[in-house]
Order: C-alpha cells, then sequence, then structure tokens
C-alpha cells in the first residue's frame, strides 16, 4: 500500500519535474529566483541535502558490512541502494545550478584541485565508484577483506565528504554566518542523522529485515534518530546564541532572518515543530515507534526538516547584502536579496526528488538482490 | 594465422585507438590558454606622443603616466584606482560608461554607485561611493574557482576565463565586495514593442546589444548560450582600452576627476602621490585582501 502511495506521489512529482528539467535543459537558466547576490538557492540546498543521505545511508551500511552489528544484518544492501540513488539526484541539482553545465568536464580534466568545489566534485565522484564497488559485492554477498577495505574507503570519504560540505561554504570568510569553525564539523553529524532517518523509512515502510527484529532496529534507529536531531538543535543553539550574543551585524542579521524574517514559518514550523519535536512525540510512545508506518512517517518528518535545515543554513548568510546600499545601487533582473524559490526551481527540486524515489523503489521491486526479502508494509 | 591476424590487428587497433585517446585527454587536459595574460603586447615600445604640462587636466597626466607604464615590462607596473569621495556627485556616469563601454546586459554590473545618507536633519550628509572591482592582490575569489577560469594576471587584475568559466558563482559567493555578478542572458529591448516605420525600431536598436565587446582583448558577441552568458562577470580596469593606452571608461568619463588610474610602481605618477596622502583607506581591509582600490575622504 504504501508503496504504491510512493510509486503515485513518485510519478506525479516527476510529472511536475518534467516542466523544470525542459525549461533548464532547453530555454536557460532565466526563471530562477536566485542570482548574484543570493548566488545558491534551492538547489544548493537540495545538493546539500541529498549529499547527506547519500553518505548518511553509506555510513550506516558499514554498520552490517564492517562492523557487523547483527542487530543492523542484512539492512547494509538497502542503504547501500539508497546511497546509490541520491548521489546523482544531489548531482542533478547541483548540476542544474551551473551556467554552463556543458563544461562540467573541465573539472575532472582542467581542476583546480586548492578549489574545494573541485576537491568535492572528484570526492563524490570517487565516492559514487566506491557505492556501486560495495552494492556490487553485496549482491555476491561476499563480507571478506576486499569488501572491508572498500567499505573502511568508502566510509573515510563519506565523513570527510560530508565535512567538505561544510567547509565548501565555510571557507568564505566573508559570510559571518558561515564563517565558524563549528560548521564543517556539524555535517557529518547531519549526514548521519538524514541517514539513520532513511533507515526509519526502509526499515518502515518497505520491511527489509525479518518481523522479529524489525521493532527493536526501529525503536534503535528510531532513538539514534532523535537523539542526533537534538545534538544538531544543540548545534543551533551554539552558534545562534553566540552570534545574537556577540552582536556581529552581519551574523546577528542573519540569525535573525531565520527566526523572524518572511519564511521563519519553515523553521520554525516544519525544522523544529515536525522535523525535531514531532519525532521525539512518536518516539516516547513505544507503540507508534515500533509501528513500521508511524516510524517511517517519523523518519520522512525528520528529512523534511533536514531540507528546511539545509535550506536555512544557505539562503540566509546570502540574503545580508556585501556592502550597505549596494542593493539599492543598481537594479535589475537577479539583483535583489529577497529570496524564494521560482516555479522553475520547485519543479526541478519535485522532478528529482520523484525520481530518486521511483528509482529507489523500483531497485526494491525489480533488482534481485534487493526484492528477494523485501516487502510493503501491510 | 588469421586467428593471430586479427589478434595483432585489433591490438594495434586498440593501441591507435589508445593513443588517439591520450592524445585527446592531454589536449583537453593542457592548462587553459588565457585570453589576455597581460597587456604586454599592447603599445610596448611604441613612442610617447601625449606630453603634460603644469596645470594640465589630471586626464592628460594620467594618460602620459599610462603611455609611460606601458613602456615598462607588465609585472613591473602595479595599477590601482583612486576613487576621491569629496569629488564624486554621484552622477554615475561612471556606471553607465561602463555598461557601454563593456555591453553589460541587464542584471550585470561592473561599476555601481552606492549612496549613503547619515545624520537627522538639519545635520544630514550623503556620501557616494563608486563600488569596482578591488582587484586584490589577496583576492578570495580565485582559489574557490574549480578550473582556474579567474586567476590574477601578471599587472595584478583579477580576470576571467569567459570559455573556461563553469558558472558556479563560487567566485561570486566569496566576493566580499558583492564585486561580480552572474550573466543570465537578458538584453534590455527584450519585449519592447516593434513599431513599423520608426527610424529606429527595436530590431535596429536590438543590434547594438547583440554586437561584440572586447572584454580582455577579444570580441565577445553576445549569443545565446555562449559566453559570457551563463558566467561570472567583473571589472577588469578596462584591460582591453589599458592595453591599447587608454583610460578605463570610468575614468575617462568622471566629470568631477574623482577617479583616478594609474601604476602605482611609477613613483612620479599622480595615483602614487594620493595614495601616500593621510586620507586614504580601502573597503573591508580587515579581511587582508588587499584592495587595489583606494579612497581618499
Amino acid at each position: 500500500m504504501i508503496k504504491k502511495i510512493l510509486y503515485t506521489l513518485g510519478a506525479l512529482a516527476l510529472l511536475f519535474g518534467l516542466y523544470g528539467f525542459y525549461t533548464r535543459l532547453f530555454i536557460g537558466e532565466r526563471d530562477v529566483n536566485y542570482g548574484s547576490y543570493v548566488t545558491w538557492g534551492l538547489w544548493v540546498a537540495m545538493y546539500l541535502f541529498f549529499a547527506g543521505i547519500s553518505t548518511g545511508a553509506y555510513m550506516l551500511a558499514t554498520l552490517d558490512y564492517l562492523f557487523g552489528i547483527s542487530l543492523f544484518k542484512g539492512t547494509g544492501k538497502y542503504a547501500l541502494w539508497g546511497a546509490l540513488v541520491t548521489m546523482p539526484a544531489a548531482l542533478m541539482t547541483i548540476g542544474m545550478d551551473l551556467g554552463h553545465m556543458e563544461r562540467i568536464w573541465k573539472v575532472y580534466l582542467q581542476p583546480n584541485f586548492f578549489s574545494l568545489l573541485a576537491q568535492m566534485v572528484w570526492g563524490y565522484s570517487l565516492f559514487f565508484v566506491l557505492t556501486a564497488a560495495s552494492l556490487w559485492f553485496a549482491m555476491q554477498g561476499r563480507r571478506d577483506t576486499a569488501m572491508k577495505v572498500i567499505m573502511v574507503v568508502g566510509l573515510f570519504l563519506a565523513v570527510f565528504l560530508s565535512g567538505g560540505v561544510g567547509a565548501l561554504l565555510g571557507i568564505n570568510a566573508n559570510r559571518a554566518y558561515w564563517h565558524v569553525g563549528l560548521l564543517p564539523a556539524q555535517f557529518p553529524v547531519f549526514s548521519l542523522a538524514s541517514g539513520m532517518a532513511f533507515m526509519l523509512i526502509i526499515v518502515g515502510w518497505f520491511g527489509v529485515v525479518e518481523e522479529a527484529r524489525r521493532s527493536q532496529l526501529l525503536w534503535v534507529v528510531g532513538l539514534l534518530s532523535v537523539v542526533l536531531g537534538l545534538v544538531k538543535v544543540y548545534f543551533l543553539w551554539a552558534d545562534f546564541s553566540q552570534s545574537i550574543y556577540s552582536g556581529i551585524p552581519d551574523n546577528v542579521k542573519a540569525v535573525q532572518l531565520v527566526l523572524f524574517g518572511p519564511y521563519a514559518w519553515a523553521f520554525w514550523g516544519l525544522q523544529i515543530v515536525l522535523g525535531t519535536a514531532v519525532p521525539i512525540i512518536v518516539l516516547v510512545q513505544p507503540n507508534l515507534a515500533k509501528n513500521g508506518a508511524w516510524a517511517g512517517l517519523m523518519g520522512a518528518f525528520i528529512l523534511l526538516g533536514f531540507a528546511v535545515a539545509r535550506a536555512n543554513i544557505v539562503f540566509p548568510a546570502l540574503a545580508i547584502p556585501e556592502l550597505e546600499g549596494l542593493v539599492a545601487a543598481f537594479t535589475g533582473p537577479h539583483l535583489n536579496i529577497n529570496y524564494f524559490p521560482s516555479l522553475l526551481e520547485w519543479s526541478v527540486t519535485f522532478g528529482v526528488v520523484g525520481l530518486a524515489t521511483l528509482a529507489y523503489i523500483l531497485g526494491l521491486d525489480r533488482l534481485p538482490f534487493l526484492s528477494a526479502k523485501t516487502e510493503a508494509t501491510k | 594465422m588469421p586467428q593471430t591476424d586479427t589478434a595483432t590487428v585489433n591490438r594495434r587497433d586498440f593501441l591507435k585507438s589508445a593513443g588517439a585517446a591520450v592524445a585527446f585527454l592531454t589536449a583537453l587536459s593542457a592548462e587553459p590558454e588565457r585570453v589576455i595574460a597581460s597587456t604586454a603586447q599592447a603599445v610596448n615600445n611604441k613612442p610617447l606622443t601625449l606630453e603634460s604640462s603644469e596645470g594640465a587636466d589630471v586626464i592628460v597626466r594620467m594618460q602620459v603616466e599610462l603611455q609611460r607604464a606601458l613602456q615598462k615590462k607588465p609585472d613591473e607596473r602595479r595599477w590601482v584606482m583612486v576613487i576621491d569621495l569629496r569629488k564624486c556627485v554621484g552622477c554615475h556616469a561612471c556606471t553607465i560608461a561602463c555598461v557601454a563601454e563593456n555591453k553589460l546586459p541587464p542584471g550585470v554590473v561592473y561599476r555601481p554607485v552606492m549612496e549613503e545618507e547619515h545624520g537627522v536633519y538639519p545635520l544630514v550628509t550623503r556620501r557616494f561611493i563608486p563600488r569596482p572591482c578591488m582587484q586584490c592582490d589577496n583576492p578570495p575569489c580565485t582559489p574557490v574557482c574549480p578550473v582556474s577560469a579567474t586567476y590574477k594576471g601578471e599587472e595584478g587584475v583579477v580576470q576571467i576565463d569567459y570559455e573556461q568559466c563553469i558558472g558556479c558563482r563560487a567566485c561570486i559567493t566569496a566576493c566580499p565586495y558583492g564585486a561580480r555578478t552572474s550573466d543570465f542572458g537578458y538584453t534590455y529591448l527584450e519585449g519592447a514593442p516593434v513599431a513599423d516605420g520608426l527610424i529606429a525600431g527595436q530590431s535596429f536598436a536590438a543590434g547594438y546589444e547583440r554586437a561584440p565587446n572586447f572584454e580582455y582583448g577579444k570580441e565577445w558577441a553576445r549569443e545565446e548560450g555562449s559566453s559570457p552568458i551563463g558566467n561570472a562577470r567583473k571589472c577588469h580596469f578596462c584591460l582591453h582600452r589599458v592595453m591599447n593606452g587608454m583610460l578605463p571608461e570610468c575614468v575617462a568619463t568622471c566629470i568631477g576627476r574623482a577617479t583616478l588610474f594609474g601604476d602605482a610602481n611609477d613613483p612620479d605618477s599622480l595615483v602614487t602621490e594620493m595614495i601616500h596622502r593621510p586620507n586614504v583607506m580601502r573597503l573591508k581591509e580587515d579581511h587582508g585582501t588587499e584592495p587595489r582600490v583606494y579612497y581618499m575622504v
């Protein structure tokens, strides 16, 4: 039943996305709302989001294939499949963001390795290959030394790539909101939390482990998800309280924008209430926390909260002008600081989400080594 | 034997293909050719044709100094800009001249003039602050570029190789001065009504916008999907003019002579004289970017 709903929602999202894909690929980038001041918008936030799920799912796969934790036995290949599907989704959204996406080959053949962006492109490519290799080994049921070596390298990459995303933003010393040493340190935690939430969905909704172990697994993963969510809230508190207390104007303005700005509803409603508080409520009621449908929903809420959290990291820092008077000095298209994603941006985002959802479930249903034990939640 | 022959041929074919592939990849991975390395190919060794006398317009003096600077090796000159805020009247002529010179489309600006108002009536002052690219000696925008499309030339002007840029906007994000904008491919006359019978209709006027600009010493026709559309863009001190012995357009246009340009390595130049005065400041010096644009206050 849940799979049918997801097939339908995925197909609808993809259908909506076709408009965005066509417009972006054949007409251009004009109908976006990001620009020269808010340089990175929804697609960059979604890149962080998908990359977080991918690396987080890989981290969870190591619990099965590298550390051999019995509770997670059998979940590794589903996590790896998730990592493999969400990484192209991340690269699609970031690819759409490029003014000249046809020149992406230059990052491979003429890279500036001093650039974090180039390092990330190379790192993610290597990570994708390693994920594919891990899945290939998993298909063959291998748990030998070769598999463990791949998983060690993959885990190392997953942690560092997650941190790299934070560094990608944090190195911009001109953006006070980003330029904190803790930012790269936070992102591996976000990735792990995203991976946990993803695991809640696949275990809760798709029943990828036997019934006897399922409720215990859901409880543990749910608990870890909530704990990591609270760690995220602690990071927020540390960042925001220090920023406001120290009173650096650009930083304070960015924090105020998140807390009280025109899109504060997204922070309070989606990130805090739906993404953090509701999962706690579900967790403290064991009947719900161990119920597949509820646990999966809890995972989906946590992921939604993380998507908003990514947006709340990217946009506010860019919505503060570099110089007072700059925005009013010259006007024109894409020269404003009030950012809300355009229809084109939403369309592409929904399209990519739909594509990734369909790809993941199709894999569960059609790939023999994944479909063997998969049962939709009754 | 036939099988051996086939194997030999296949191996040879394979080697040929591999060789071709390696050659292709080597060609691709070669360091990108810079459109303009410097003004070295400019007017070096041309005789000095201008003279400046006591009391001459500073434009004439700067023109003479420019010719003198171009006689030197590129790495021996240090282009700087000095903007006297006491003389700027906020006419925006420099902004418009820059747009005209570089055929900038809507949404792209190299030299906006910011306006600040201080105080409460009757103690009110206004200040106008033109903001070109600072051509930082320690630019945060260049190391972040994943393909080295933006770099500091040997004369210290930060440049963009339009054909190398992938349009990721990392450089725009990194600039502390908001001095870079992204070209989304607009033209000013889009959607303007086409009126038959007029002497200069939309199509005639639009021809001006489609005409190439000459940034970095190369013709850049404005065609859909090709650079500089989709690229980051910025002020480059009008290098294409400087290489031909002309002052940057904003300098030449300034009605109050508020913007000065020249070689700071020339001890006798006007800009050297100005930047050694005590009433000089640079924007966001605490960022350690070492801007080459000085403001006199």
